[in-house]
């Protein structure tokens, strides 16, 4: 990263501006290589033939008929091949349970794909003509790895044509500093307090401790997946383009419902688009509200991953929020003024340990231990104190950053110099960091 | 002059890029590389004639086990310096409860010499001979246990925490060991070292378990180089004491094949070595490994998380273990 960044941003700076997409794709296959040389084949090949594909999906215009149902069976034929071409190969890898794990990126660039052909096949967008420009934006490497999940059409135009400026340079650079920080400062370190856990086992701590264990890793994954979303848009404004947000403040959100539409917002309306309102959505009577919602976040489950867990997950979830739909009705929630949030600050944390804990039977013992349901062994009294004690200014910083008030903050400071010299300060402590870790990556797990 | 405002953001970032390279790395992390390129670049030139200087130290695995027999089976004192400064200190028979029925022997060349009237001095015994006792928590109330985060994991986890001492901190190595700043005196704010500590106190037992965060650094021998010389320190401060070597914990054989320096070979090795520094009399070797350890030979994967540390439910083996063999 220390070297491709810095070497990609000087090439990508003197390329002349009609070349710019062919410096920006081979930096991005670099990148991929860099990261996965094993499937760099697979994400190629997957691009070339869905590339082809798309060619051949725009619905057909002119008015001889004959010719027309012909084609327009041909086409939904094909259609039909390719979405199951692509959701196959993303549910075999989903599926493997062995060690080698899934090409990098896969879940996010599938559904890139999935987006553009069910966009061209649907009218809503002309098929593009070019390789190149439809290669940059499958591959593009600040979002290739997780997101944010962009469709064609908000992406056609710049890459077509974009500005890089020093503006959009530095503004872009600053975007990336916040990411790193979130992601280095904050979701790394908060999130040793659920690795001691893990150590130390789910049957050996009390519940308070079971709590801010799960308190941190809420935290761990918020700042962890935000600050990436945050990198990503960052070195894309940096080339002119502008991502779309992802996170909206999730945790001060006042039901689960509001807590998925401010988290990982691409996704969520990725679904939406081409799942819940082809569906139906919430037109066809509560039965069938509760159905497609239930389709919904079984396809969210999987999509996240194939073990029982993130079914329990996905299930509760859905459960939470059908609740929450029936409770509106009566209105209840509208009067009340904290209680929403603590309800949210309960119930989160809670579906995330069924999100992080993939084994079921840990998982028991964990949603246990947090009530006090399952019997501990050998818990060490006031562990909770010590973890306080160790982590409480992560917690304090954490908390502080889930509320609007740090981004009103940086809105205010990015442009002036104290606050310049801030960012490029963290900067710098960000790049210490990840050098310190990784000379020696036992630096907090040493033995 | 509007050139540089308007890349205000820019010129900061370089400014204390510089700052932190020259300051805090030296540059390394970008000549690193080039240098590495530059001595693979020689290397291919001359044909593979010249080494490269840069190779770092790797651990050695068993290669490099010296050959001498081992110790605690030679009928004299061998050339282990441990025991003959132990023994030369110490001119009393031990006061183990069962020393009639062992191989005693008489020590040789100088030290019969020293002794003045050497009332049948017990050198060093075999390992079959030792009869452990099994005891209660109690009788960790004069012990001290130094070691690394797995011994810390003992102090956690161990219910021992109010009857034993532990000096014991995350990442310490055999190398800091006597210099680190670890020992909490109640009222005071500085932390004593533990060579310090065992100035000051005095303990009838101490149990060690170090080696595995410095297998990344030298080898088996420069390891145990530093072992002997700490165990004598130790010896020296509390000579009355008994010392329990405890073998190095192993991982799962998962972790061990990840592929790092952390591996069991290196962990038997090492053990090994330990061992042969045990003469059973004032120093004995314990090795906790056949049970936490499942067919593959590492620790067993049900006991632990991260493939290196007990978990605490689990941590009872090792409580256990020590208390059935106590002297």
């Amino acid at each position: 990263m220390l070297y491709f960044l810095p070497a990609f941003f000087i090439l990508y700076g003197i390329t002349p501006k009609n070349m710019k997409n062919v410096t920006l794709l081979s930096g991005s296959l670099i990148f991929y290589a860099l990261g996965e040389p094993r499937h760099l084949v697979l994400l190629m090949l997957s691009v070339l033939s869905n590339y082809f594909v798309g060619l051949h999906l725009q619905p057909v215009k002119g008015n001889r008929k004959s010719k027309n149902r012909f084609q327009k069976n041909w086409k939904k034929l094909l259609f039909i091949a390719a979405i199951a071409g692509n959701v196959g190969c993303l549910a075999f890898f989903k599926g493997r349970t062995d060690q080698a794990g899934l090409p990098l990126g896969i879940s996010f660039y599938t559904f890139q794909i999935l987006s553009y052909l069910i966009d061209v096949y649907r009218g809503d967008i002309r098929r593009e003509r070019s390789f190149l420009n439809l290669a940059v934006y499958i591959t593009m490497f600040p979002q290739l790895i997780s997101g944010p999940i962009v469709s064609y059409g908000e992406l056609r135009q710049p890459i077509r044509e974009r500005q890089m400026t020093a503006e959009s340079l530095q503004e872009g650079l600053k975007v990336f500093t916040v990411g790193l920080v979130w992601k280095v400062l904050l979701a790394d370190r908060i999130g040793l307090l659920w690795r001691e856990v893990q150590v130390t086992g789910f049957e050996s701590i009390s519940t308070p401790l079971a709590w801010l264990a799960a308190l941190a890793y809420s935290m761990e994954i918020y700042f962890d997946f935000y600050g990436y979303s945050l990198m990503a848009i960052g070195l894309g404004r940096m080339m002119g383009f502008r991502l779309p947000e992802n996170f909206k403040h999730p945790y001060m959100a006042r039901s689960v419902r509001d807590f998925y539409r401010r988290w990982h917002i691409t996704l969520g309306s990725w679904f939406r688009k081409y799942v819940y309102i082809p569906l139906g959505g919430n037109r066809r009577g509560m039965t069938r509200t509760v159905l497609n919602l239930l389709a919904v976040w079984m396809l969210t489950s999987l999509w996240h991953g194939s073990t029982v867990n993130f079914f329990i997950w996905g299930g509760s979830l859905w459960f939470l929020i059908v609740l929450e739909r029936l409770l509106e009705k009566t209105g209840v929630g509208k009067r009340l003024k904290v209680i929403p949030h603590l309800y949210l600050w309960i119930v989160i944390p809670i579906t995330w340990m069924c999100f992080a804990i993939t084994d079921v039977s840990q998982l028991q013992i964990y949603l246990g231990r947090m009530f006090g349901l399952v019997e501990a062994i050998n818990v060490r009294a006031g562990d909770w104190e010590k973890a306080l004690t160790n982590y409480w200014p992560l917690f304090g910083a954490a908390l502080l950053s889930c509320t609007p008030a740090i981004q009103k903050l940086y809105r205010r400071w990015k442009d002036t110099i104290p606050g310049m010299l801030v960012l490029a300060a963290l900067f710098w402590i960000c790049v210490w960091r990840i050098a310190v870790e990784g000379e020696n990556p036992f630096m907090y797990f040493r033995f | 002059m509007k050139k540089i405002q308007k890349y205000t953001f820019l010129v900061m970032l370089f400014v204390f890029g510089a700052v932190y390279l020259t300051f805090g790395d030296n540059w390394q992390v970008y000549a690193k590389p080039l240098w590495q390129m530059r001595s693979w670049y020689q290397e291919t030139m001359a044909g593979g004639e010249e080494t490269v200087s840069a190779g770092d130290s790797k651990e050695e695995g068993f290669g490099s086990i010296s050959g001498s027999d081992s110790v605690s089976d030679s009928d004299s004192v061998s050339g282990s310096d441990n025991a003959d400064d132990s023994l030369q200190e110490e001119s009393q028979a031990p006061a183990t409860g069962e020393g009639d029925g062992t191989e005693n022997l008489t020590g040789q060349g100088d030290q019969n010499g020293q002794s003045q009237e050497p009332p049948q001095l017990i050198v060093s015994r075999r390992p079959e001979d030792v009869e452990y006792r099994t005891v209660e928590d109690d009788y960790f109330k004069d012990a001290l246990f130094i070691g690394d985060s797995r011994t810390v994991g003992l102090y956690d986890y161990g219910g021992l925490e109010d009857t034993a001492t532990f000096y014991a901190s995350t990442g310490l190595t055999i190398y800091k060991l006597l210099d680190a700043e670890i020992v909490t005196v109640p009222g005071q704010k500085e932390k004593l070292t533990v060579e310090e500590a065992l100035q000051q106190y005095s303990f009838s037992k101490i149990y060690l378990m170090i080696g595995i965060n410095e297998m990344g650094t030298g080898t088996v021998e420069t390891f145990m180089e530093k072992y002997k010389e700490v165990v004598n320190r130790i010896q020296e401060l509390q000579p009355n004491a008994i010392i329990y070597l405890q073998g190095i914990m192993k991982v799962t054989t998962e972790r061990s094949s990840q592929g790092d320096y952390i591996t069991n070979e290196g962990i038997e090795a090492r053990n090994t070595e330990i061992e042969k520094l045990a003469d059973y009399v004032k120093v004995y070797y314990l090795d906790v490994n056949p049970l936490i350890c499942d067919e593959t030979g590492g620790m067993n994967p049900d006991y632990t998380f991260d493939g290196v540390h007990l978990k605490a439910q689990y941590v009872t083996i090792w409580k256990d273990f020590l208390k059935s063999h106590a002297l």
